[in-house]
């Protein structure tokens, strides 16, 4: 019962971790990124207008190579976002625009990656990739002419044909169906922005949960160089994921304190009867002047025997599940496909994530439920009248 | 509001004359009101107009010709800043057309663009599109018989009707009684706050007929943003026909002059 009950605990706090991870990685990996630079005047709005660096901009190579060197950064990329309409024959659409450099971009986020048909565009032309839904809604496919429209920050309305190099296919339904993606160039020329004007450096950290640090760090770094920036990390952007880990991880503790407060009166009810069992035993002890004190340690001692076994079994019972399903995860698909949870994609992947904490805790819970549930047979046990009990009374 | 709107650009040009002994007579507010949105519409026309567009970030200046038949059919086609000329938009009933002259090609506005700004401007190309009497929407009122700064006005509130599909939650409109030109109208939101303010001014016989020459949109929003129409020559009765109004038409420059 107690191997079971600390193999439950573990194995089901890893996939709901492995939830969470897939949460978070899906919401940030996809496009968003695990930290953001832009003006301080950016958000909400987010006008074309706020450029860092405001109307002169920046020395963009020197702003992303700093948001790269944090420790915690792996890659960063120069963004810039539009908006408006893109069109082919009598299509058109209403789209949101992103610039990227498409040699950056990729090592930050998974859209351009996501690639279903065609090729990435390239730098200093006029191609785009579009999302699934919009070239199915747009009836194109790599190769086409599409016309672009966008309002450029001068007032005039930027038009200008591309040509649609790729189509990419992100599994979200929002992003496949309104975003078009530009070489940063091609896009800032549209815009009538000049190529030190960026909206965005967003950048992705290896461990998400190192973002908030990050974004402190570049925070006040680019702050001492007078920049009017502001760094955020994911927990800023997207905090409906953090509450959904906090609420996921509160309801790990809820399950560790139902399943090993059940395991308490299963402990207790054998070490009961076994007590019973050996109470000739104990009349024994007792009358040949063991101290009730010295039956209440041995029978707690044999419970805590019985966690070590316990933990023993469970840990050989979940380690090797845990390493299988971390790096083999049953695939869930053939059942239902993927779904979106707080904006982000997730698959239908039963993935565990390691937790040594839980392990840890498991563990400790494990010890506190022999040790609970054998109070009240170590206190029946010292109570056995020796010489009732031997002669059988 | 459904009838003062960018239209107004278009049907003004198209105003019937007003009769001074026709203002004379007892008139009740609803039929104050459709006189001055029936002012806004007519039949075929053709004028210049310069829009002068003030935002926070950027001021331009575009020189516009319009041809306008009815309230279903309109064509502007921009004759400066240099950049811009010769993009002309297209609306057909209930369809807006771009020409893009840069990529020679013609582009439909989805549906759901339609509460989104024309080239810049403080007008929406709803504002554009929609054509309904200002009387079939709105239960009116006159909240104001008198004098203001000397000249005697009327001031009306306007509610939507229960089942009238209308974009605001009141208007205000004032209008000057000796000639029925309008003041002001007020835009209000369904909370009640102010949206925007469409000023009228420099009223002059243009074409034969007096309109308001010059009006002024002002975002409640945003202080300080404006656009600014102004009339430069107008005609009227200029016999278009509705096949006019052609993509062809938007796409042909010369053929339009």
């Amino acid at each position: 019962m107690l191997a079971v009950g600390y193999f439950s605990v573990v194995v089901m706090w890893g996939w709901a971790e492995g939830l969470v991870a897939e949460m978070i990685g899906n919401g940030t990996d996809i496009l968003t990124g695990q930290v953001q630079v832009h003006s301080t005047e950016y958000n909400p709005d987010k006008s074309v207008y706020e450029t860092i660096g405001g109307r002169s901009g920046t020395d963009v190579p020197t702003l992303v190579a700093q948001v790269a060197a944090d420790p915690a950064v792996a890659a960063a990329a120069p963004r810039v976002y539009g908006g408006g309409l893109v069109s082919s024959g009598s299509a058109t659409v209403a789209a949101l625009f992103l610039g990227v450099d498409p040699e950056l971009e990729p090592q930050v986020s998974r859209i351009m990656r996501a690639l279903d048909r065609g090729r990435q565009p390239e730098p200093g032309t006029n191609e785009l990739l579009v999302g699934a839904e919009m070239a199915r809604v747009l009836s194109v496919e790599p190769g086409d002419e599409v016309v672009v429209v966008a309002p450029a920050v001068d007032g005039s309305m930027g038009n200008d044909l591309f040509v649609v190099a790729g189509v990419f296919r992100s599994g979200m339904a929002d992003l496949d169906r309104t975003f078009a993606l530009f070489p940063i160039d091609a896009l800032q020329m549209l815009m009538v922005l000049p190529p030190t004007r960026i909206h965005e450096v967003a950048a992705r950290v290896v461990d998400p949960w190192q973002a908030p640090g990050a974004a402190e760090r570049l925070d006040a770094l680019l702050d001492s160089q007078g920049l009017d920036v502001v760094a955020e990390s994911w927990t800023t952007l997207r905090p409906e994921m953090v509450e959904y880990a906090q609420l996921t991880q509160s309801f790990q503790w809820v399950l560790l304190a139902i399943v090993f407060g059940m395991a308490i009166f299963g402990v207790a009810n054998t070490m009961l009867l076994a007590t019973f069992e050996r109470r000739n035993e104990f009349a024994v002890l007792l009358a040949l002047g063991t101290k009730p004190s010295g039956i209440v340690r041995a029978v707690f001692f044999e419970a805590l025997g019985l966690g070590v076994l316990g933990l023993a079994a469970g840990a050989a019972m979940t380690l090797p599940i845990m390493v299988w399903w971390h790096n083999a995860p049953p695939d869930m698909s053939w059942l239902f496909g993927g779904f979106t949870m707080q904006g982000a994609l997730i698959r239908p992947v039963l993935r565990v994530e390691y937790s040594f904490t839980m392990a840890v805790y498991s563990a400790v819970a494990l010890f506190a439920t022999v040790s609970l549930a054998s109070v009240y047979p170590a206190f029946r046990a010292a109570r056995v009248p020796p010489a009732d009990t031997m002669a059988g009374r | 509001m459904k009838t003062i709107r960018f239209g107004l650009a278009l049907a003004v040009l198209t105003a019937p004359p007003m009769s001074s002994a026709a203002l004379q007579s007892q008139q009740t507010a609803e039929e104050i009101v459709d006189r001055v949105d029936r002012l806004l519409r007519g039949n075929s026309s053709r004028g210049t107009v310069t829009m002068e567009i003030v935002t926070e970030h950027w001021t331009r200046s575009m020189e516009m010709e319009i041809w306008s038949l009815g309230t279903d059919y309109s064509l502007i086609r921009i004759l400066s800043p240099r950049k811009d000329a010769g993009t002309a938009t297209l609306k057909s009933e209930n369809e807006i057309w771009n020409y893009l002259p840069r990529v020679d090609r013609t582009i439909k506005l989805p549906a759901s663009l339609m509460g989104a700004a024309w080239m810049g401007s403080h007008f929406t190309n709803d504002d554009l599109v929609k054509e309904s009497r200002i009387i079939e929407d709105y239960d009116i009122e006159i909240l104001f018989d008198g004098e203001r700064d000397g000249v005697a006005v009327w001031e009306f509130t306007l509610t939507p009707k229960p089942e009238a599909a209308v974009v605001w939650g009141r208007i205000e409109e004032r209008v000057r009684q000796d000639d029925l030109m309008p003041v002001w109208v007020r835009y209000y939101d369904d909370r009640g706050e102010l949206v925007r303010t469409m000023v009228f001014g420099e009223f002059q016989v243009m074409g034969g007929r007096l309109v308001p020459a010059h009006m002024v949109i002002e975002p409640a929003d945003k202080p300080g943003e404006s656009t600014t129409i102004t009339y430069g020559d107008l005609e009227f009765d200029v016999g278009l026909e509705s096949s006019f109004f052609s993509l062809q038409r938007l796409r042909d420059d010369r053929g339009s002059r």
